[in-house]
């Protein structure tokens, strides 16, 4: 199979993924024994008035159309109007997209430089302290629900020492850079605007830390282990015994051959990095699309959060999708 | 990689030298959850917290006012107004010289638009007007009506007393919108609602200027504020969705104040000598209640000697850590009619004299209904325990709240704890609740078919004097304290933890839950 081929092979599954998953929001948000119309009018409403809106928002229209509706939209990029804000959902996904993004991106960064470096050192000073150190690091960071230790590191970082800011983007009071990409970080750099710049860096480290805490530790794993499986192997012994230096052997020879397992954790970490966001979001009070699905949630905004589960999904998709790209292009062997 | 990693942590470093500013002296910052946020449109607006931000935006023909320690309508943008002889049409005098926050005058006309505006949008929170009043889509032009350019009349179905109308009147729906700026916005046919979603345009003491949902809400002071120009010229609320992280920044003075601490979190951010803490009383109560029907509690002296079976002052002190009020009449405290007389306490001793003198000297087992909160499940242990004291074995029964008040609906229950809350600051919606088993709530629920509580209530409701209508209620409260289906534990409280520098906030707040009024705040 040519890349061509395989590329079109990878969408077109791609496509029946993201196909799966509007299924399932779409019946879950519809299915389940809860009454929007009704949390919207309130239980004293006329039961005319209930109609009128029923008929207005389309919930008359038997399930199959309505489905028909809500696929036929998505293809557009249309989700319909958002109950609770009254924009159409994907003006607000457009609107709170970005911040969500910014913080994944920080963090799979920070995980990825993190990760590797700890995962590298463990493997060659194995059992030695920092060996120790990354695996209790590790267990912690697989362990600790995001919650709890995001709470615990704006009690130290933010409470007790006064290092970072302790919620939010941006300080309360600064205007946020003329928009371009949404994301602070990128914005501000455009403007050249670089107190912004520091502001939103500064913000932006502590809960991308912690959304990226469990990569890291994933990563930090998986990389010691291949990187130990590598360095058992027979060329590593000709590269040291031909007398190489230690630091090419294990950069040069040995790591990049250990790193196909780590692009694979790092494309499904991703994916978990935009569902902790979620719950990251709400800790550091971030403005993002995570915490526009959970209002939506108490809600009963199911076009909101229909909207955003499907895009959340083919965010992952393309996340899943370029690391194949990858993958293929480090080992041709995966075409097949 | 060694090298951005030393980057980040040079970063951190350049931080811990720069340090965080305190909050302007001209700017309360306040860290709520915003996530209930859902419209700023006066006629839609329904939840607690976002009707008071409502209510800073726009003026109304009356308001609420707590005035020596009770809450009361007073004169808004109506100077004065005239009663009919018959008492049921309300001619309102508008105040004139008013000017809405972009300069236009306010006319009458823009009241009498504003007024019909949540009734021909069959808006949920205008429901006082439809269910009490009779104003609806059909008829509200005859009720409704422009007289001049600065009178309207509203006309009634029936000639309620005066606190109540204008109590009912003070809700956030009939906030007065600029008609000419709302139709300029209009949307098939939606009186400009999706525009005031996240936009005022009204005439009270401050001005919307921004609404970033999850993330930021500000107000600036109206510049063409009818009344005095409010202390503070901006009123931030910002999103922060974790009461502990509230905690984190109030301390730190990154905000003035933190809307939704727990008990728990304040208890703990009051050891800081910057931290103040302030409690208003709320609009809700908690309560045991009896069938009156059912098997012993038929026997108004078993009541009784449930009523001093309970030890009240535990509950509040240890139940609530004090975040409420010991009230044991049904009509709050902050209300007009409100009765300071608590006469229950526990007396074992009388307790089962009394039960011994309905013919149950060795007490009697019973089913102890309630939700499933950590409070109610606290609560109805304590009552257990109290009531064994006297003999009586109470069994507790927990219940999802849904499933709970079903069987409450249908009397299916012997003893609950429950609670309720109130819709306008008035005697009346309470004695109804409470006394009235034809009003079909809570007296309906214990079967108490009492007719002279009930006639007392409807008296209550219509009797025009004050005087007169003060002593209709403590009679009742006289009567129904040692008659009703009820045990009051407590009236509940409402808390915030605010920065020291903050002036005035409890004079503010006092009402909150139906007013708060962010004019009277300084710093």
């Amino acid at each position: 199979m040519n890349f061509g081929q395989f590329l079109l092979r990878r969408l077109f599954l791609m496509i029946i993924v993201l196909f799966g998953v509007a299924c399932i929001v779409f019946f879950i948000a519809n299915v389940i024994p809860a009454d929007p119309v009704g949390a919207i009018l309130g239980g004293n409403a006329p039961p005319e008035a209930v109609d009128r809106l029923k008929a207005k928002l389309g919930y008359d229209q038997p399930l199959i159309i309505r489905f028909g509706n809500f696929i036929t939209g998505a293809v557009r990029g249309d989700f319909g109007v958002s109950l609770k804000t009254s924009n159409p959902v994907m003006e607000d996904i457009k609107n709170y997209f970005p911040a969500t993004m910014e913080l994944a991106l920080v963090a799979i960064t920070i995980s990825i430089i993190l990760g590797i470096t700890l995962g590298i050192l463990s493997a060659v000073h194995r059992n030695k302290a920092i060996d120790q150190f990354s695996r209790i690091f590790s267990i912690l960071g697989v362990s600790m629900p995001v919650f709890w230790i995001g709470l615990l590191l704006l009690l130290v970082f933010y409470f007790k020492l006064g290092w970072l800011p302790g919620s939010g983007r941006l300080g309360f009071f600064t205007y946020p850079p003329p928009r371009v990409t949404g994301m602070y970080l990128i914005d501000s750099i455009i403007a050249g605007q670089w107190d912004t710049f520091k502001e939103a860096l500064l913000h932006i480290l502590l809960p991308a830390f912690v959304l990226g805490y469990n990569a890291t530790a994933s990563i930090a794993r998986i990389t010691r282990a291949s990187m130990l499986d590598v360095l058992r192997q027979d060329f590593i012994r000709t590269a040291k015994s031909k007398g190489l230096r230690k630091n090419v052997v294990i950069y040069r020879h040995a790591l990049r051959n250990s790193l196909i397992p780590t692009v694979t954790i790092i494309g499904l970490v991703f994916g978990s990095l935009l569902e902790g966001a979620v719950l990251t979001e709400t800790v550091f009070s971030w403005p993002g699309l995570g915490r526009y699905i959970t209002t939506g949630m108490l809600f009963l905004d199911y076009p909101a959060v229909m909207g955003g589960t499907l895009y959340i999904a083919l965010i992952y998709s393309i996340a899943n999708l370029i690391v194949d790209i990858l993958y293929a292009l480090l080992d041709p062997r995966m075409r097949m | 990689m060694k090298r951005s990693f030393m980057l980040i942590f040079l970063m951190v470093l350049i931080v811990a030298a720069t340090g965080f500013a305190a909050t302007p002296k001209d700017t309360l910052v306040i860290g709520a959850n915003t996530g209930i946020f859902i419209t700023m449109d006066p006629a839609v607006a329904y939840e607690v917290f976002p009707n008071k931000i409502v209510a800073a935006l726009y003026a109304q023909l009356v308001k609420l006012e707590a005035i020596d320690g009770v809450i009361v309508p007073v004169p808004d943008i109506a100077e004065s107004w005239e009663i009919s002889e018959d008492g049921l049409t309300y001619t309102f005098n508008i105040r004139k010289g008013v000017k809405f926050s972009n300069g236009d005058p306010l006319t009458a006309e823009d009241v009498f638009f504003s007024l019909k505006r949540p009734v021909v949008l069959e808006s949920v929170s205008a429901w006082f007007l439809v269910d009490i009043f009779g104003i609806n889509k059909d008829n509200v032009d005859e009720k409704i009506k422009m007289i001049d350019d600065y009178t309207v009349s509203i006309t009634l179905n029936a000639p309620y007393a005066e606190n109540i109308t204008l109590g009912i009147l003070s809700n956030m729906f009939t906030g007065i919108v600029n008609k000419d700026v709302v139709l300029d916005h209009e949307v098939d046919g939606d009186l400009g609602g999706a525009w005031l979603t996240d936009h005022s345009a009204g005439a009270g003491p401050y001005v919307l200027v921004q609404w970033e949902r999850n993330n930021v809400i500000l107000l600036e002071a109206n510049p063409n504020y009818y009344g005095e120009q409010p202390p503070l010229k901006r009123i931030m609320v910002r999103d922060i969705p974790e009461a502990s992280n509230q905690r984190l920044l109030l301390e730190r003075g990154d905000i003035d104040v933190a809307w939704d601490l727990t008990p728990q979190l304040l208890e703990e951010a009051k050891r800081n000598p910057d931290i103040v803490e302030v409690k208003v009383p709320g609009h809700s109560n908690e309560y045991l209640a009896m069938n009156a029907t059912w098997g012993p509690l038929a026997n108004p002296k078993v009541r009784e000697a449930v009523r001093f079976s309970i030890n009240y002052e535990e509950i509040v002190e240890d139940i609530m850590l004090n975040n409420a009020l010991l009230v044991q009449g049904f009509i709050n405290k902050g209300y007009f009619g409100y009765v300071e007389e608590n006469p229950f306490y526990q007396d074992i001793e009388k307790a089962k004299a009394l039960l011994a003198e309905a013919g149950y000297p060795d007490g009697f087992e019973v089913e102890l209904l309630t939700s499933n909160t950590d409070t109610r499940k606290a609560e109805a242990e304590k009552i257990q325990a109290d009531l064994a004291l006297a003999g009586i074995k109470a069994n507790i029964v927990i219940m999802q709240s849904s499933q709970m008040y079903a069987k409450y609906r249908a009397q299916g229950h012997q003893m609950i704890i429950a609670g309720w809350g109130n819709d306008y600051p008035d005697p009346d919606n309470l004695a109804m609740a409470h006394a009235s088993y034809r009003a079909n709530q809570l007296a309906w629920r214990n079967a108490w078919y009492d007719d002279y509580a009930a006639t007392l209530c409807e008296w209550g409701q219509i009797e025009p004097n004050p005087d007169k209508r003060e002593q209709i209620y403590k009679d009742l409260t006289e009567y129904w304290f040692h008659n009703g289906p009820f045990a009051m534990l407590y009236q509940t409280v409402e808390f915030w933890g605010i920065r020291k520098e903050v002036k005035n906030f409890e004079e503010a707040a006092f009402g909150y839950g139906m007013l708060f009024d962010f004019a009277k705040v300084s710093k």
